[in-house]
Parts: C-alpha cells; structure tokens; sequence
C-alpha cells in the first residue's frame, strides 16, 4: 500500500541523541535525588541512617503501587501483601538453619535446610511475588473502580490470613526472629533506585503507553485493539515484583518479621504517598514518599517535644498528631489538587512538565 | 474482501435495538448508514466492530465469521470504528493518541512515533502533536478521533457521525477529507451521519433504518426519492 503522506523519518533521525536524551531527564533528576539523599544521610548518624533507609524501602514499595495504579488508573490494595510474600520467601531460603529449627520445627526437609546467598533470596522473594500476582491478577484484572478496590482488598485480607495461620512455614502469630540482617543506607539506596530505572524502563514501553490509554478510556482502548486484562496484569505483575523486593528489604531490615506489617497501616500510608504526590507520574510516587517521610519525621520529633535553637520555648505535639496530619494532608489533596503535588507530570529541567 | 452483517439482530431487555438488518460494506466505498435518532445506527456499528454481541445473526470479515470477537481483536483486524462522543485519551497528547493506535499494529515506538507525526499531517493537525488531547476545539478534536483511527490501518472504518457540532465550513472541509480516506487508505467507510448534503455528496449508497429495521438501501438518488424515507427520515425530522 502506498502511503498518501510523507514520510517524516528524516526529521526524527536528525536529532535522535538530543531526543533521546531529553527523554531520560525525569530518570537522571530522580536517580540524582535518590543518590543525593543516600550520600547527605550516610554522613549522619546511625538513627538518621535508618530512617533514611527505610523511607528507601518505602519508596521501592510506593514505585511498584505506583507501576500499576498509576498507570492504569486501577485502585490497588494489596501491594503489601506482596510485600509480605516476598520477605518471608526471602527470609525462609537466607535464615540459617540452626535459627529455622529453633523457629520453625515444621518446616520440610529442603526448605530447612536452604541457606541461599542474599541476592538469591531477594531475587527469589521478588519472583514468588510476581508468580502470585500473575495467578491472582488474572481474574481480576477485568474489574475497575470499586470493584477492583474490593477484589485487592480482598486478596490483601487473604494473604494476612494465611500468613498469619500458617505456623509451620511462617510462625503464624508469633514474630519470626533471626533474618540475616544486611540491609544499609547504600544497599537499600540502589535497590530504591534500581525500582525507579525498572519503573521508567517500563513506561516508556509500548504496553505501558497502551495501559494509560486504557486508563484514560477504556471504550476507545479497545477500539485500537488495546487488550486492556493483558496489559493491565503485565503492569500489576511487574509492580508485585517490586514490591516483593521492598518486602525483602524491609524483613532483611528489621531481623523479624510479624503478619501485622503487612496489613492496613502500611497500605493507606504507601497509597497516602502516592496520591500525595501525585499517582499519574514516577516524579509523584518519589515526591510523595519524601515529602510525607519527612513531615512524618517533623512531626515524630514535634511529638518527642523539640526545643528551637536560641529560644528557651519547647515546642510539644500531642500524640497522635502526625497521623492526624497525614489524614488531613490527604484529604486536602483530594479536595485542592487531586493529580498530587506533581499533577501527574514528571520532573524535567524547566519544572514539571506533562 | 467485505465487511457484512447478516440478519443481524441486537435487543436490550424487550427492546428491539436492531433487527434482522443485513448490510455489506466493501474496500474502496462509502456508504452512509443513516436515519432518525434510536433507529439503531449506532448499535449496529457496535455490532459490526465487536462492542455488542448480536442476538442472532453473523458478523462476518472477508468471508470468516467474527460474530462475538472482542472489540481490540477487531480493531487489529482492520475493523476500526469512531465514536459519536469521540473519546479522545484525555491525559495523553495528541501524538501519544495516534501512537497508542500505531503501537497496537506492531510498530515499534521510534516508528510510531514518526509515523503518528506523518497521519497528523495528512489530517492538518501537526501544530497540535504536542498538544494535551483535552486542550483541543471541538473540530480538531474530531479530526484526532478520525487520526487515531486511520492509525490503526483500517480495512474498514466505521464512523459514528463525524461532523456532529461542526459548523457548515467544517463539515465541508471534513467531508472533502473522508473522500479521500478510502483512495489513500485503501479502506471502505460506513458513515453514520444526519447532515444529508454531507451524506448525499459523499456516499454511493444508503442503507436507512427505522426503528431498527432497513427501510430503504440504494443510491442517495434512489433513496431520497423513496416515498417511505421521505415520510419516515425527514418527516420525523422536520
């Protein structure tokens, strides 16, 4: 077939490195800003340090939500639980045997015995969650607005369920105590950034571009041959994926693990991050993880009782206030500035842009 | 190679949307579908692109039955359809648009993105490649429904009244535009439409509905001068 129009392919070959380079500048200034983060807090101490590094492991998480429901428009509930999923395969196949048996005397034979390299059992936490998600996204991957709040929610409610009552693999009720515990400022640091390139990686491609228009309109979607399921479960997939690497991090972090955190707390405050900073773009999922990490911080400190500098005053917050805030801050973004903070544009040099 | 309904019937509950209409639509033509408002136009171009299963009857694509086929495996088939509220991807902008039609026919994305820049030309629109899809007037937009939709190669494109709330002007210019589509694309247009001057200069035939049935099919010549349209079409509009 002859085409009744000019081929412009010489006008976008003319200036394809500049092009291309404008492309990646939101990935260049996020990467940046993760780094410079990691290398000003490392010069802290080590309470600071961890704070730090678990906001990383907040922003892994609060990327992989990001993965699907910003791209989709689709709400999503159960992202924790991948969480979840991930730490304890990780912790199951890295903790050493001798700790497993005080633990868990139910566990069988191989899984016992297993003692992986870290990487090995991160990379497996990660992939356990994306098998899960393939499985449980496939039905659901139909639903939208309400009903796919219900459906994650559910799974969310399941997965906490099993976790919880499933003593002979994860303890069940009681804590499971003794994950090696390898996570610093600077591994937690470039996984938050690796989640990031993989996050941008993923947008650029064809079948996210093909996801946002189904999130823009899912008629007209379909319509040029969009196949919504398909596209929709490869992101929920890859989103699980990250998650379960933030699980990972956070059970490796913390040396124990408990089914409580995975539940409700950490999912309202990861979608809380989201939304603050506005869910339609990578530059909102990190905007939102450090602004609220930080107003937290504030906040916890505030509650503690802070004396300003030169001042004999002390200043003292009620308790609880920082979670009033945060409840308060999303209800303002939701009624003034429902696209968050960003208005679902990313980062370039000249500001925000769509 | 055609695109045919065959005795195909749609009802919703008790209603009667569609009923035993039976039409063809080959590569090279244009046919206007047309009659009054809840004929059944738009239902039957549901049916035809794969967005309401029929009842009975068959939909059929170069000979083979597509009855039942999901809306995306008809659009990468060849069979593309507009929209009478045009549904435009609001957030994206109007290259991203074209490109997300050119994506789902396999083109990779630095092709897609220079050939969604070439559609955009044909169709006078590549001042507003860059453009949000929710900043454009109402003609333009128009225009990037009809874009998006050639992107998609179409062998078939089903247009549900394209120039709805253009001005005489425009409505011209677009007509003069979907003249040229089915030459330069190589594609058979089925154009819901209800300015007649429109219709009558840009289609070899009509099929007419009413209340769901064919009332007439012929040349507009022949339509126009058949005592049950007049009395039925524009007895029913005046």
């Amino acid at each position: 077939m002859t085409r009744p129009y000019t081929h412009s392919a010489q006008t976008a070959r003319a200036r394809p490195m500049l092009a291309r380079l404008e492309r990646l500048v939101p990935l260049l200034l996020l990467v940046a800003a993760v780094a410079g983060i990691m290398l000003l807090s490392s010069q802290f101490g080590i309470v600071q340090q961890r704070r730090v590094t678990l906001a990383f492991i907040s922003l892994m998480s609060v990327v992989g939500l990001y993965v699907f429901m910003g791209n989709s428009g689709v709400l999503n509930f159960s992202s924790v639980g991948f969480m979840a999923i991930g730490a304890y395969v990780s912790a199951l196949l890295t903790m050493r045997p001798q700790v497993k048996a005080t633990f868990l005397q139910d566990l069988p034979g191989w899984l016992a015995e297993a003692q992986l390299d870290p990487v090995l059992g991160a990379l497996a936490g990660g992939v356990a969650a994306a098998l899960i998600a393939l499985a449980v996204g496939l039905p659901i991957m139909r639903l939208s607005g309400i009903g796919a709040g219900i459906a994650t929610l559910s799974i969310l409610i399941i997965f906490y369920i099993v976790l919880g009552n499933w003593s002979g693999v994860t303890g069940g009720q009681r804590s499971l105590m003794g994950l090696p515990t390898y996570v610093t400022i600077w591994n937690a640091g470039l996984a938050a950034i690796g989640a990031i390139v993989l996050a941008f990686v993923y947008q650029e491609s064809r079948s996210c571009l093909a996801l946002r228009a189904s999130r823009e309109d899912e008629v007209a979607a379909r319509a040029v041959g969009v196949r919504v399921v398909r596209e929709r479960l490869t992101a929920f997939v890859l989103g699980a994926f990250i998650c379960g690497i933030a699980g990972v991090f956070y059970g490796h972090f913390l040396g124990t693990l408990r089914v409580e955190n995975f539940y409700l707390d950490p999912t309202f405050l990861y979608i809380t991050m989201l939304v603050v900073g506005g869910m339609r773009s990578l530059t909102g999922a990190v905007l939102g993880v450090i602004v609220i990490s930080t107003l937290t911080e504030l906040l916890r400190l505030l509650e503690v009782g802070a004396r300003l500098p030169g001042l004999e005053i002390t200043l003292r917050a009620p308790a609880g206030l920082g979670d009033v805030v945060l409840a308060g801050l999303m209800l303002g973004i939701i009624l003034f500035r429902s696209q968050g903070i960003t208005g679902g544009r990313e980062i370039t040099l000249r500001g925000l842009r769509g | 190679m055609e695109l045919e309904a065959s005795q195909v019937t749609v009802r919703f509950g008790g209603i009667r949307a569609v009923e035993d209409v039976s039409l063809r639509l080959g590569r090279q033509e244009i046919i206007g579908l047309i009659g009054p408002n809840g004929a059944g136009k738009t239902t039957l171009v549901n049916a035809l692109s794969g967005f309401q299963k029929p009842r009975s009857g068959q939909i059929r694509l170069a000979g083979d039955d597509v009855t039942g086929w999901s809306p995306d495996a008809m659009a990468r088939h060849g069979v593309v359809r507009t929209f009478q509220a045009v549904r435009l991807f609001q957030g994206l902008t109007v290259a991203e648009n074209v490109e997300t039609a050119l994506l789902s026919t396999g083109a990779d994305r630095s092709a897609a993105r220079a050939h969604a820049r070439d559609i955009l030309a044909y169709l006078h629109l590549s001042e507003r490649a860059d453009t949000p899809a929710n900043g454009l007037n109402y003609g333009d937009e128009r225009r990037v429904g009809i874009a998006r939709a050639l992107a998609m190669e179409p062998k078939f494109l089903l247009l549900d009244e394209p120039a709805a709330g253009l001005n005489i002007g425009e409505a011209q210019e677009l007509g003069q535009t979907i003249a040229r589509i089915p030459n330069d694309f190589g594609c058979g247009i089925l154009v819901i439409e209800h300015n007649m001057a429109l219709v009558r200069d840009l289609c070899e035939r009509l099929h007419v509905l009413a209340t769901g049935m064919t009332l007439v099919e012929g040349t507009p010549a022949e339509v126009m001068a058949e005592p049950a349209f007049i009395n039925a079409y524009l007895g029913a509009e005046a």
